[in-house]
């Protein structure tokens, strides 16, 4: 397929001086917002005891230990910020993201050895659970650093039961292997209860010569025998029977590779664990990138720092997608589909890493008197009309039906709205997306850029498309709401400013309330509010966005469960036409 | 020896769309680069700043901010 592929149309263009001239307020105002993140995650990697203590005791940190494991410069950590149960700790306390081992990419997560010796934290399970759904939308390995002392006891009504509970990973290892993908993990330190579970349900077992795992730990296998209450004598015999186990607590080593044989393998040291992890992993399933690149990968045409001036931090202010797009596809080269219809919308094929990458964006320009065909007011980018509904239903089907890969880049306000808009079909072609989403199997990722709004949010690749959704990155552009605040305000109090203006009576408390409720929802769509409650997996600084892609189309192409044989794609030939 | 003779183009910036001037960030005399912004209109909630499509001297402007303008009206003429 080299005529189509190796050399596609070329576009985008180089920044001109007028524009770096005028957009030095832009490019500070992003870089000091990405200081600020930066700062809050650096929070986060220092939570809880010191390198130099853990390192004291003869342990790395977990984040030693994923610097030794993980291949250099592959990390692109995820929900790093993620905390939705906002924990003292700062942290659902495990740390993930994908990376590539041995040079093969991997969903990687580790219990955070420095908090609590990666004690299970309410949010917690969730954050395992986006983990392992991760792994499952990508068919890679999961490959985890267990270190788990079990629950924080203090809290464990806030995580322990339940649906999506503490223990609902377990089933979704197990899931994971009934699916065939290897659950890989390094064990260290004290592993009880849950923690024991953690380390017995992945695939294969790598321990380090000190850890242990139990079905009770010494906390449990002290204070197994209630009696109503605590007196000083019960605290006497607790002390004994602590004192012993502690010298010797459950599942060590001895029983549990001696005796049972759960452990695989036994290392000496700490990096001989990781030592095992990477050496499974050069056998793990997995095509040669050759066998799915369309073409030699090569670097974007453009600097991707331009991103910093061509991405309006102010969330009104338009601008032009494809130049976005050309800082982060191979070569500035692409093959758009249906140029001339439902202009609102970016449909097309582009290459990333040299892997055919289909890519979907909001357009933000002014569409001209004549469009949206059905009303008669003009269009708007960033809203979807009619039809940029049909094209991305056209897409998505023909992307399921050719297994490429979509990375979907949000910047929407909405659907267009009222009676013409209601004639024009877009309820039902926007729930005919979701259908269309729904009926592919292929993976997808969403780099919100800017605005997440109303119901485009579901339908452009959000993460509520929970069987393709992999993960969504943002930056410190992103919001999320259903609507804007002051939409909101006007909204919800509209009625009562009608009623309360008839009745005589001051409208001042009322205006009072509606800017509050504008100013909550600013405050509930930053970026930072998005990242620890999980709407948005990673805030990524700009210049680290085409990474995450590069990451994204190298997993998903590495042992993808259906092929489609490259002579026999269907789309590349109805946009050649 | 030939005469070089020195011309000038200039440069009419039209509006393109119906909206109303939000921000004005030059004035006559100024010297502009290539595809720099010297306006934004405000229309339909959002912002579309206007640059200017070559290096030159802003010889008018033709609107203030807060007038309100049609598709094709002139907004500022570049020398």
């Amino acid at each position: 397929m080299k005529p189509y592929f190796e050399k596609m149309t070329t576009f985008g263009h180089a920044l001109k001086k007028g524009r770096i001239k005028c957009t030095e307020a832009n490019l500070a105002g992003i870089e000091k917002a990405e200081d600020e993140i930066k700062e809050e995650v650096d929070r986060v990697k220092l939570a809880g005891f010191s390198e130099e203590k853990i390192n004291a005791r003869g342990q790395m940190t977990v984040w030693q230990r994923l610097e030794y494991l993980v291949d250099p410069g592959t990390w692109r950590p995820l929900h790093t910020l993620f905390n939705p149960m906002n924990n003292e700790e700062g942290t659902t306390n495990v740390i993930d993201g994908i990376g590539k081992i041995s040079g093969k990419w991997a969903v990687i997560i580790g219990f955070d050895n420095k908090v609590m010796a990666g004690a299970w934290l309410p949010g917690q399970s969730e954050n395992i659970l986006r983990v392992t759904d991760l792994a499952k939308r990508l068919n890679i390995p999961l490959v985890w650093l267990v270190n788990c002392s079990g629950a924080k006891l203090t809290e464990q009504e806030k995580f322990y039961a339940n649906r999506r509970g503490a223990g609902t990973p377990f089933f979704r290892h197990a899931e994971l292997e009934q699916m065939g993908i290897p659950v890989l993990a390094g064990i260290y330190g004290t592993n009880p209860a849950g923690g024991g579970y953690q380390s017995i349900s992945p695939t294969i077992l790598f321990a380090h010569k000190d850890c242990n795992i139990a079905v009770g730990g010494i906390g449990i296998v002290s204070g197994m025998a209630p009696k109503g209450k605590f007196d000083i004598e019960a605290a006497e015999e607790i002390i004994e029977k602590a004192k012993q186990f502690k010298a010797k607590p459950p599942g060590s080593v001895n029983v549990h590779y001696d005796e049972t044989g759960f452990f695989r393998y036994v290392f000496e040291d700490e990096t001989g664990v990781l030592d095992g992890i990477k050496e499974y992993m050069k056998d793990m399933p997995a095509y040669a990138p050759k066998f799915f690149r369309v073409a030699d990968p090569k670097e974007p045409a453009f600097p991707i720092d331009d991103l910093y001036r061509l991405v309006p931090l102010n969330p009104k202010r338009v601008y032009d997608f494809e130049e976005v797009l050309a800082r982060l596809v191979d070569a500035g080269e692409h093959m758009e589909f249906r140029p001339d219809y439902g202009p609102e919308v970016y449909t097309g094929l582009c290459k990333v890493d040299g892997f055919l990458m289909a890519c979907i964006g909001n357009r933000q320009e002014y569409l001209g008197k004549h469009y949206p065909e059905y009303a008669d007011y003009p269009g708007m980018g960033g809203k979807l009309y009619r039809q940029g509904l049909i094209k991305l239903n056209e897409f998505v089907t023909l992307c399921g039906r050719d297994r490429v890969p979509i990375i979907w880049f949000q910047d929407s306000s909405g659907l267009d709205v009222g009676d013409a808009a209601e004639k024009a079909e877009l309820l039902g072609l926007a729930q005919g997306l979701v259908y269309s989403i729904q009926q592919t199997d292929i993976p997808m990722m969403l780099l919100l850029l800017r605005k997440g709004t109303a119901s485009a949010h579901y339908l452009m690749g959000g993460p509520t498309a929970n069987r393709h959704n992999a993960f969504t990155i943002g930056t410190v552009a992103s919001e999320i709401y259903v609507m804007h605040g002051e939409t909101a305000a006007v909204a919800t109090y509209s009625r009562r400013l009608v009623k309360e203006k008839e009745a005589g009576r001051p409208l001042e408390p009322i205006v009072e309330k509606m800017n509050q409720l504008a100013k909550e929802y600013h405050e509930k769509s930053r970026p930072l509010f998005c990242a620890k409650t999980g709407m948005i997996d990673e805030i990524v600084p700009m210049r680290d966005l085409r990474k995450y892609f590069v990451a994204f189309a190298g997993a998903a192409y590495q042992n993808p469960k259906s092929i489609c044989p490259q002579h026999h794609l269907i789309l590349p030939r109805i946009i050649k036409g | 020896m030939a005469l070089k003779r020195r011309t000038t183009m200039t440069q009419k910036i039209l509006a393109p769309l119906d909206g109303k001037v939000f921000q004005v960030t030059v004035k006559p005399g100024d010297t502009v680069e290539e595809d720099e912004e010297i306006l934004v209109i405000e229309a339909m909630k959002m912002e579309t700043p206007i640059f200017v499509p070559c290096d030159g001297v802003v010889k008018e402007v033709s609107v203030k901010e807060g007038d309100d303008v049609m598709e094709n009206d002139i907004l500022a003429v570049i020398d």
